[in-house]
């Protein structure tokens, strides 16, 4: 008698088990048919004139504006405006690696949003990703406090908008040479929606208490480039960019 | 805009690429160089044309032009097969502030005229 009681509840075990993950299986199709499409590569629209140069067209023509998170006429307060005169001062003489946030989410660099129930990846063409959960967590607690270039982001979607909450972010102007000088206190809130099927529209509030006066407000859009079908990464293998006093030149190429 | 900042925002202008500032090119300046290519190195953090051209003695000289990273390329249209060695181009291009044979290059044309994308299909 008792093999077949077993058996029995073996069987009920597994039915069980079996419904159960079927359910978890069609609440997670359903949270995925939730979440909006932005599939594609994606550029900044103020970065989208970059041509074969690497600059736009406007390049060397005087009256350039600077870009918003840059700009001298923004809320710096007298620190913020001591570390903007640092960074122009120091640009000619540095080069990076990549973007850094939060410059990446208002460059020239093609990006490419990954979304799923419980995160959404942004990562550009330099390797950079940004991790922002959306799956109820919160920041880590202040005693885990880990600074770095991409930051710590938590985030959450109202209806088809993704809100991003950002903190802990590295002075940004140390890994990218013409980056905002915000601090480490600086808090970032952003707001990404899709208003046409090829753009999608980000505000950035930054409110930092050590550079700026009042909150900084970053109006930006991305547009769906139909010439790249992928992001290729690479190393920079041939880095031709040396020190000649206090500017670049270009080495001779390698043989 | 406040006074400090004025020379180095033009530099600047509204953009700068991803690796280094602009700086060490003379943008005010225009040179267009004709001749013959090297080498494509279709690289990152740039890509370069190594062009050879006669200079005013006859003999062959190389320049090195520097381009936008691979990905930008693309996205004006070019491919790593653009350019061939031996293929006859013309270039405009910013050069040097240091005076080597180098530059950021701003447009291409072949030798049957035809504009090359990016820059040069907007008609700088």
């Amino acid at each position: 008698m008792y093999p077949c009681k077993n058996a029995k509840l073996l069987l009920l075990s597994a039915l069980v088990v079996w419904q159960v993950s079927l359910h978890a299986a069609e609440e997670r199709v359903e949270a995925f048919a939730s979440l909006p499409d932005w599939r594609g590569i994606w550029i900044a629209e103020s970065g989208f004139d970059t041509g074969i140069s690497g600059f736009p067209d406007t390049i060397g023509q005087p009256g350039a504006k600077p870009r918003q998170m840059v700009d001298p006429a923004g809320p710096w307060n007298a620190e913020g405006q001591r570390r903007l005169a640092g960074m122009y001062a120091g640009m000619a003489s540095r080069k990076a690696a990549g973007w850094g946030f939060p410059l990446m989410m208002d460059s020239p660099a093609p990006l490419q949003f990954l979304i799923t129930p419980e995160e959404t990846i942004i990562i550009n063409i330099y390797q950079e990703a940004r991790h922002v959960y959306t799956d109820d967590r919160d920041h880590p607690p202040e005693e885990d406090r880990w600074i770095t270039t991409w930051g710590d982001s938590v985030g959450h979607w109202e209806d088809d908008t993704l809100v991003i909450d950002t903190v802990w972010v590295r002075d940004p102007s140390r890994y990218f040479q013409a980056s905002p000088p915000f601090s480490e206190e600086a808090h970032y809130a952003e707001r990404l929606h899709m208003t046409a099927p090829d753009r999608i529209e980000l505000e950035m509030t930054i409110v930092d208490p050590v550079t700026l006066s009042a909150p900084m407000v970053v109006k930006s859009a991305f547009v769906r480039t139909p010439n790249l079908d992928r992001l290729v990464h690479d190393a920079f293998e041939n880095d031709r960019s040396e020190l000649d006093g206090g500017t670049f030149t270009i080495a001779p190429p390698k043989q | 805009m406040r006074k400090p900042f004025a020379v180095l925002l033009f530099l600047y202008s509204s953009w700068a690429a991803a690796h280094h500032s602009p700086a060490m090119f003379n943008l005010q300046q225009r040179v267009v160089l004709a001749g013959s290519v090297r080498e494509f190195q279709w690289t990152n953090p740039h890509s370069y044309i190594q062009l050879l051209v006669k200079d005013a003695a006859g003999k062959e000289v190389e320049w090195s032009l520097e381009m936008a990273a691979p990905t930008y390329l693309a996205n004006n249209g070019w491919r790593p097969s653009t350019l061939k060695p031996g293929q006859q181009i013309s270039v405009t291009m910013s050069p040097l502030v240091n005076g080597s044979n180098g530059g950021l290059v701003l447009g291409v044309t072949t030798a049957d005229g035809r504009n090359l994308g990016g820059n040069s299909q907007r008609g700088n």
